[in-house]
């Protein structure tokens, strides 16, 4: 009797645990005007103002305005803000639209904009974002469509980085609460916020009222996907439209594919490893580090570990950003150069030379691989290199406190398009990532960053940068190509900043 | 039994204290959530005020006393990731990973105890060797290549079956088989070997000299005194089943606990991780007193004084 009781328990809870938590995300009719995207993971907050990681942040974009844009190019375009300039040395004017409406009606004026900087520069918010306006002092605003971002000294960037700063409806935020916006958002942009199953769905709808008019794809749904091969299995099977972080060994399948493309964009990061020149070691040699840079054939690298997806350095910055300079010549692969730089700083043939590299692992796109192929190459000098691989969480920490050394591996990018950000933050003395002392150098920089004419401040960077291919911090290595993959029924390009507009999307046919 | 209930409980409690301190030493000795959260741009300035804002510049043993008088209270302390309460956003996953969890357990036990009596009964046959064969392979093959290969399989080949996400049936057939088999596998085989000894017994073989028909001899006289152990493996799959799941939700897409844990640990999200911890330690030590409780319903000789 008491076997039969137990069977039947069991039987009615595989039951409905089976028929149970069906849901019905998108009504069916609608089908034909869905995109769906799965990124690896789900965004974290509804809230744009505290966050900056960007699986979180490219759902962030399709909900909320910004006050400027960059195009595809890289190149900055009016948005929200028709026009922007410096009006004083120590003031950035913006001139709003006067057509743009949150989703409820209410009018974006100047208000919303000082409230979003106000909020993310309250020490009490704790906002991860705090960086990205750190030269703003104060907003002004002279009228409800005028926005003064007033610095503390005259910057030669434009402050504030308003392309990524995200504009919320002030009036609602505060009749309603930060809790209640983490859930419930109240954005300008192209879609409206629908619905979200925490690491299960989002979904939004296209905004009908939108000021740049209504996009073509009426409804989005954003799918996390932890798993790689399961992320490239849905896009198969056409449970998806879009995906990231497509792992290099599938774009030949995916590219191949009946119903499935490749999508590319050359990277604004940059992958390298850097010499930590603090701690004492071989690595505060200059000849050694050269010679290390002449050791690395960095093409055939980007050949065998990343199928080709990736565009060498010859300095820390990517091409498309202001401060480049294409004077300065790539380390090219030289052995016997390398072994007579290594025999002039005392190695001869490597010898006596007992070095760490470390990487992170699963943090960037084979980056435990690329660590092992460039260990590969360095030992052809003589030199004993030991690959020391940890997990991200724990590199981090020791990558933030300069600990980790000598030869540590690091990614980099940012959307800023400027070499303020990457200089001032790894080669300045007193950064927390800078492993690099000069006070030259650190001249330079700051000379940059508050010198307003562009001629002459492309000349200070012209000229740090050949210091540091000359005196070769680095390890110089490559910039990434992003590889996405998508369904042929999609039109799209991928960009290099990462980020991902619905907008920019339509369907074949 | 009352009196045993109520000294397992409180022997229970001691258990999720010992594990509440334990997790919250070893993560607090794991590294500094405030460089993983911040961006890496962030001066010493951002950094040192995340660490005030969220306490972790106090020392450990003040830290420990506030998460555990608010912990007393319900409150775990808000994500860092998330910025909302930790315990709510761990309890909203977990009715996906019960349901996961459930169907796993269930086409276990439904699939491995009709499986194991008959290998058993046909000891030797064509039946049982196959049934040792499942068995060997089904402990044998790791959860994650059999997640990837049941996704290509049966999802992108043969489109059966969805492979990404939750939303019904269908959903949950690839995610519950990757997370039953193994436990089908041991009860599998461990019915068989239990049922191969009692199969073997005295009274077994007075019952069926008596004449007691072959089907009522086996459930109701062999099965019933098989059962202590099966139901015992049982009881540990289940607790098992919740690190396995780690494993599955992940390939699967699954927005359950288990999920949350993983990201939460990579993100050193310590309110998060506690609290997912926690809840499993409570979880398992439920399961294994409902399992001795069982026992002296399975077997009346069995009574807690």
């Amino acid at each position: 009797m008491f076997n039969r009781r137990l069977t039947m328990l069991v039987l009615a809870a595989f039951i409905i645990a089976a028929t149970g938590g069906s849901v019905t995300l998108v009504p069916a009719a609608a089908a034909d005007t869905t995109v769906t995207i799965s990124q690896g993971v789900d965004p974290v907050t509804m809230d744009p103002l505290k966050r900056t990681i960007t699986p979180t942040t490219n759902v962030h974009y399709n909900l909320f305005d910004t006050l400027l844009r960059h195009d595809r190019d890289g190149k900055l375009i009016p948005w929200v803000a028709t026009s922007w300039k410096r009006i004083a040395p120590t003031v950035w004017e913006f001139k709003l639209r006067h057509d743009v409406k949150f989703w409820n009606g209410d009018p974006l004026t100047s208000a919303d904009v000082k409230f979003a900087i106000e909020k993310i520069k309250d020490p009490a918010e704790g906002s991860e974002q705090g960086p990205r306006i750190a030269t703003v002092d104060h907003v002004d605003t002279p009228d409800a469509y005028t926005v003064h971002y007033v610095t503390a000294k005259p910057t030669a960037m434009i402050a504030g980085y308003p392309w990524e700063v995200f504009i919320v409806d002030s009036k609602y935020w505060k009749e309603h609460g930060d809790a209640y916006q983490a859930e419930h958002p109240m954005g300008s942009g192209a879609y409206i916020f629908k619905s979200w199953r925490k690491d299960e769905s989002l979904v939004m709808d296209a905004n009908p009222g939108w000021w740049h008019g209504r996009a073509p794809i009426d409804h989005a749904i954003w799918k996390p996907i932890p798993e790689a091969a399961a992320r490239v299995a849905a896009l198969r099977t056409g449970e998806t439209d879009i995906i990231t972080n497509v792992p290099a060994q599938y774009q030949i399948q995916l590219s191949g594919g009946r119903s499935t493309q490749l999508e590319s964009a050359r990277s604004v990061r940059v992958l390298f490893f850097a010499f930590n020149t603090l701690k004492p070691g071989p690595q505060q040699n200059r000849l050694v580090r050269q010679a290390f840079n002449y050791a690395i054939d960095v093409p055939a690298l980007v050949k065998a570990v990343l199928g080709g997806r990736g565009y060498e350095t010859a300095t820390p910055l990517p091409s498309n950003f202001f401060g480049y300079d294409a004077k300065i010549p790539f380390y090219k692969h030289d052995l016997a150069k390398a072994k007579a730089l290594l025999a002039q700083a005392g190695y001869p043939d490597g010898k006596g030379l007992d070095m760490v590299l470390n990487a992170p692992s699963g943090r960037y796109n084979k980056d435990k691989e690329i660590a092992e192929a460039v260990a590969g190459q360095l030992s052809q000098t003589g030199a004993k290199i030991t690959v020391k691989i940890q997990e991200w969480t724990q590199y981090v920490n020791q990558v933030s406190n300069r600990s980790v050394t000598p030869i540590y591996e690091l990614g980099w990018g940012n959307d800023s398009y400027d070499a303020d950000n990457t200089l001032t933050s790894l080669f300045t003395a007193s950064a927390r990532l800078s492993t690099y002392s000069n006070p030259d150098l650190d001249k330079m920089v700051t000379d940059a960053r508050y010198e307003i004419d562009p001629q002459r401040r492309q000349a200070i960077y012209s000229k740090a940068l050949a210091l540091i291919h000359e005196e070769a911090p680095w390890l110089f290595l490559f910039e990434y190509e992003d590889l996405y993959a998508s369904t042929k029924r999609l039109v799209w390009q991928a960009r290099g900043d990462e980020l991902i507009y619905i907008d920019e999307m339509k369907l074949n046919g | 039994m009352t009196a045993y209930l109520i000294r397992r409980a409180i022997g229970a409690l001691w258990v999720v204290v010992g594990v509440a301190v334990t997790v919250f030493v070893i993560l607090h000795l794991t590294g500094d959530p405030a460089a993983v959260m911040m961006p890496l741009e962030s001066t010493p300035q951002e950094i040192a005020q995340f660490r005030h804002n969220r306490g972790f510049d106090r020392p450990l043993w003040l830290q420990f006393g506030t998460f555990a008088w608010s912990a007393l209270h319900g409150d775990f302390g808000d994500s860092l990731r998330h910025g909302e309460p930790a315990l709510g956003l761990a309890l909203e996953r977990v009715p996906a990973s019960v349901e996961l969890a459930l169907a796993a357990i269930s086409l276990a036990v439904l699939v491995a105890i009709p499986a194991g009596i008959l290998a058993a009964v046909r000891r030797n046959s064509l039946l049982d060797i196959l049934a040792r064969v499942f068995s060997l392979i089904g402990q044998s093959m790791p959860v994650y290549w059999l997640g990837i290969m049941l996704i290509l399989l049966f999802g992108v080949q043969l489109g059966w079956f969805p492979v990404s996400g939750i939303g019904g049936l269908k959903h949950l057939v690839l995610p519950a088989i990757t997370l039953g088999l193994f436990s089908m596998a041991k009860v599998m085989r461990l019915t068989r070997a239990s049922m191969l000894d009692i199969l073997q017994s005295d009274f077994l073989r007075t019952a069926r000299a008596k004449g007691v028909l072959p089907l009522r001899l086996i459930l109701h006289h062999a099965l019933r005194n098989a059962w202590l152990p099966i139901v015992t493996v049982i009881g540990v799959e289940i607790g098992s089943l919740i690190s396995q799941a780690i494993i599955t939700e992940t390939i699967f897409g699954w927005p359950g606990i288990a999920r949350l844990a993983v990201q939460a640990i990579y993100d050193r999200d310590y309110p998060i991780v506690e609290v997912v911890v926690i809840l499993a330690a409570v979880s398992f030590v439920a399961i294994n007193l409902l399992v001795d409780v069982l026992y002296a319903a399975l077997d009346p000789r069995i009574r807690y004084e």
